[in-house]
């Protein structure tokens, strides 16, 4: 599917390589500022800062080398990203239940993120979302917290 | 600040959370510090056995190698105060933050982050070489070490790590030099010999006297202040006259703001458990006698150690430049 | 040789004991479930029921346990399968393509092939070891740093060079996996690199809550977007059995990553990581069709599983040979056996045969009952599939979360995962791939101490490298992969990157 993008060459404007290029020599001169405070040592007896700083070295030569062979990439408002206010929502959900986790326990946050993803974002049935957050919540928590003796955190009220 | 903080909230939340449970409802980690084969390792497993029929919860070895065992003291120093995670350290446990103040780094942990609990094991290192050096005591070693000043190898458990220090001190007594391969602990340090990628290294009995036995490494010189029993025939420092004396111990430590309730239990659990038949057995077959010491005594003992060791790594200094 | 087989019936006419398969059978289930989440690997598995081993007779004990390393084992790639979710680094490369399978609707001959070679593998395995334990072992030992050193470098290369997409990118993911690698304490000098005071990335990053994010999430957030989601699957009796044409393909993969794995299984350390990465790159490049690696290939799915179990019984050759440990697996192995009153040592086959025999009749016991037990379960996980994409992609979800929580009871994971869920969407809009990232994450520490151990072997000089045959083999393939990529960029000649409209 992404291939037959690159069928628009001929079309002018910024490629995705060479943002992504870009992007990779953005990092890597970030590591190379941040690795400033380690020791880099001699060649002959390498410090602990000399194999970031070679790493990072390696990575901005490598993104030259992407943006420099990269013309025929796709352009990179080709790219199409219909699917990322899901996407983005799912992932600020999980941030949330994230949080949550250690505070309001496993079986909680867990029946909170799925009547959310299911009840909300999938619009699903009262009926059916209960189900299966309640279900999965409690049966996963039986199943290897109580079972496999894996460390689940609890809410303050002991659920 | 913000960390004593967070902790004491992290604690007041466990508190909440299991007020009715009696301690331990679940399984216990013990974090070693180092990969499998080294002492804190093999001391390790058989006294989380131990402790199991004691606390009849589950206690499991978790090996956190890393810089000669900062890694998981660090780990423990920060881990929950909940008793659930506790440690089988070594004497590098003192030595680690020495080290990082000598070289002007911020600790990654410091030693009022632990609390002690009990000492299992102290026994001296031994110096090994491999079978094909044709050193076959301490002054063909010396001399050999001489006559190629600053060629030889010797692997350690880390720099300052509890197999690091001892070399340190020999070398430093004969004036001798000789190359540091770092590793992250007496397993990996052992296998190093073994394969011959570096003339010697130093063990405590535990982890050496099988390969010892079987022929694979030669026993030269121990660090004891008489000799180990089951070494009758390798002479100590002591005796061949020079003041070099090291002892490789293993305790276990809690994070320091485990609740007193928990240490307690911990330490009669302890207790108990280095009374047990299997225990015994186990660690005199590895030579590694038990030593035991409860939590009061093992402090005053740490803190003896401690004071002894940091003097000993000022006088050393710094060993190269710290790499 | 007679001494061999009357050992190994002595040592079955225990393990066949009917009360003694019902243990082996009991370490399978435990140990398949275990191994399916992601986080609690066989390591987690066998600590929780060691306990209850000190009890048992020892023969017995390492029946059980066998059977929950095997399970174990064997539970990581059913996720990696049907969920795009690899538990360990091992199982990274089997998610690629026995994902890709699922979604045409092969999930079920993807887990039989997964549980066929992981058996033929093992079965080898043990062969291997209970006739050339004392030799393997000792060639083992000649790994030291340098040799390290080359066999790290050449499985980066193997896996850049022979990966789907593009080199430079490939090469390009293999460094940031490298970088990211290099946070927590330097192992070397134990100077804490990169970890803005945060006590958890001390630590260093764990590898579960990178694959998991890059891989299961970045698909969730993928597919779960689009306007329509996928259709669920009906699968038929037809299509939980391999055909003959997945099987005939499947053999030559299976035989190969058995041999391969199990070489880079005995090395003592932790690179049996590398041997399902290497197997993959080596199946794909003598490929007739290496186009198909990526969109579900069953070759892509046999190779991996099969010498990711190799390695994983090789592991048990210098441990049992030597008494030299290789990881915390063979550890808690030997820990069990040690509690009976056994200390492990150079010694240990010859003054403890019928242990050790014990141990590889277990062994062969485990992997037959793994698969009389997982053939059948094959059936039942994929009916799983039947369930509406709404409603399983949110369990899914939860799961990555519970799985990364439990490696580490640590919040940290789980927001490691979900950052790298994140760049692993926007990475593969941009035609990344991925698991170069996985890989050098985790070779990364081992590769950069091995490489200062070599230095401080030699006292500064470079040419250590060059100067011990085993190291020069492996840097001379290297080599040779470097030139062999380079070759299309020169020449300009066209490999099977441009015939399938991949640039370079």
């Amino acid at each position: 599917m992404d291939a037959s993008v690159s069928a628009g060459v001929a079309q002018r404007g910024l490629r995705g390589d060479h943002f992504a290029g870009a992007v990779l020599i953005a990092i890597a001169a970030f590591m190379a500022w941040e690795n400033r405070v380690y020791p880099l040592g001699s060649l002959a007896s390498p410090g602990p800062g000399s194999v970031p700083l070679m790493l990072a070295l390696i990575l901005g030569g490598l993104g030259l080398l992407i943006i420099a062979r990269g013309a025929g990439s796709p352009l990179l408002n080709s790219i199409d990203w219909s699917e990322s206010k899901r996407g983005l929502v799912l992932l600020i959900a999980c941030g949330v239940a994230t949080f949550a986790l250690e505070r309001i326990g496993y079986r909680l946050t867990m029946i909170a993120l799925l009547v959310f993803i299911i009840g909300v974002v999938e619009r699903k049935k009262v009926l059916p979302t209960a189900l299966v957050a309640f279900g999965f919540a409690f049966l996963s928590y039986f199943l290897f917290a109580t079972l496999l003796k894996v460390q689940l955190p609890r809410s303050p009220w002991g659920l | 600040m913000r960390n004593g903080f967070a902790g004491l909230a992290l604690a007041l939340t466990a508190l909440a959370a299991h007020a009715q449970e009696v301690y331990p409802s679940r399984p216990i980690t013990m974090i070693v510090p180092f990969p499998p084969g080294g002492v804190a390792d093999i001391t390790g497993r058989p006294t989380a056995a131990a402790l199991e029929k004691v606390l009849k919860q589950p206690v499991t070895i978790n090996n956190r190698p890393g810089a000669g065992g900062k890694v998981g003291n660090a780990a423990v120093a920060n881990a929950k105060p909940d008793g659930y995670t506790i440690m089988m350290a070594l004497s590098s446990v003192s030595v680690l933050p020495e080290a990082d103040k000598l070289f002007e780094q911020k600790p990654a942990y410091t030693l009022d982050q632990l609390a002690p609990i009990a000492l299992i094991t102290a026994d001296p290192v031994i110096l090994v070489v491999h079978p094909s050096l044709p050193a076959k005591n301490l002054a063909e070693l010396v001399a050999l070490a001489k006559a190629k000043q600053g060629q030889l190898s010797f692997s350690t458990s880390g720099v300052y790590g509890a197999l690091h220090l001892p070399v340190e001190m020999f070398l430093h007594a004969f004036k001798l030099k000789m190359r540091a391969v770092h590793s992250t602990g007496g397993g990996p340090a052992i296998t190093m010999v073994l394969g011959g990628h570096v003339e010697m290294t130093v063990g405590g009995p535990a982890s050496i006297s099988s390969q010892v036995n079987a022929g694979k490494l030669r026993p030269i010189v121990g660090w004891g202040a008489k000799r180990h029993e089951a070494f009758p025939h390798v002479p100590t420092f002591k005796e061949l006259g020079h003041d070099v004396e090291y002892y490789i111990w293993a305790g276990i430590f809690a994070p320091k703001a485990t609740p007193e309730a928990v240490i307690k239990t911990l330490r009669e659990a302890t207790k108990k458990a280095v009374e047990d038949a299997d225990f015994r057995a186990t660690m005199a077959r590895v030579n590694s006698p038990v030593q035991y010491l409860d939590a009061p005594e093992f402090a005053k003992y740490w803190a003896a150690d401690a004071k002894r060791l940091a003097e000993v790594v000022k006088v050393i200094g710094k060993v190269e430049e710290q790499k | 040789m007679d001494g061999v087989f009357g050992n190994l019936m002595l040592g079955f006419s225990v393990a066949l004991q009917p009360s003694v398969l019902a243990y082996a059978f009991a370490g399978c289930v435990i140990g398949t479930l275990v191994g399916m989440l992601p986080g609690l690997g066989p390591l987690a598995g066998i600590s929780l029921l060691l306990p209850a081993t000190f009890g048992l007779d020892p023969i017995v004990a390492i029946v059980l346990l066998a059977g929950v390393y095997y399970g174990a084992m064997y539970g990581g790639s059913t996720t990696s399968i049907l969920m795009r979710i690899p538990g360990e680094a091992a199982s990274v490369m089997t998610c690629i393509d026995g994902y890709a399978m699922t979604q045409r609707g092969r999930a079920g001959p993807a887990l039989a092939i997964a549980a066929i070679g992981s058996f033929v593998a093992g079965t080898f395995s043990v062969v291997a070891l209970m006739l050339l334990a004392p030799t393997l072992a000792t060639f083992a030992l000649r790994f030291g740093p340098p040799e390290y050193t080359a066999l790290l470098t050449m499985g980066l290369l193997v896996l850049s060079y022979m990966s789907g997409g593009s080199m430079l990118k490939t090469l390009a993911m293999a460094t940031v996996g490298l970088l990211l690698g290099m946070i927590g304490i330097d192992a070397m000098s134990g100077y804490t690199r990169f970890s803005y005071g945060q006590t958890e990335l001390a630590d260093g990053i764990g590898i579960v809550p990178v694959a998991v994010g890059l891989f299961g999430l970045s698909e969730i957030l993928m597919t779960a977007g689009q306007a329509a989601t996928p259709p669920a699957q009906r699968p038929t009796l037809r299509q939980l059995i391999p055909s003959a044409d997945e099987m005939r393909l499947s053999i030559g993969p299976i035989v190969r990553g058995s041999f391969i794995g199990f070489l880079i299984g005995i090395i003592p350390g932790a690179a049996h990581i590398i041997s399902s990465f290497v197997s993959y790159g080596i199946e794909r490049r003598i490929s007739a069709h290496p186009e198909r690696f990526g969109q579900g290939a069953i070759e892509g799915v046999a190779g991996p599983e099969s010498a990711n179990n190799a390695a994983a019984t090789g592991a048990f050759v210098p441990m049992l040979a030597l008494g030299v440990p290789t990881g915390p697996i063979t550890a808690v192995m030997l820990a069990a056996i040690m509690v009976h009153g056994i200390a492990p040592g150079p010694m240990l086959i010859t003054e403890q045969p019928q242990l050790f025999w014990g141990f590889v009749a277990s062994m062969y016991v485990g992997n037959v009952v793994l698969l009389v037990l997982n053939l059948p379960l094959v059936g039942l996980f994929v009916n799983l599939l039947r369930i509406p994409y709404s409603y399983l992609y949110p369990a899914i979800l939860c799961f990555c979360v519970l799985g990364v929580y439990s490696v580490g009871n640590s919040v940290m994971d789980v927001w490691i995962m979900l950052v790298m869920g994140g760049i692993g969407y926007v990475l593969r809009k941009f035609q990344f791939d991925l698991a170069p990232v996985a890989l050098g994450l985790v070779l990364s520490p081992m590769l950069e101490l091995s490489v200062r151990q070599s230095l401080a072997m030699s006292g500064g000089s470079y040419r250590i490298f060059l100067e011990r045959p085993i190291a020069i083999g492996m840097f001379g393939a290297a080599a040779v992969l470097i030139l062999l990529a380079l070759k299309p960029l020169v020449f300009k000649s066209k490999d099977w990157r441009s015939d399938v409209g991949l640039d370079e």
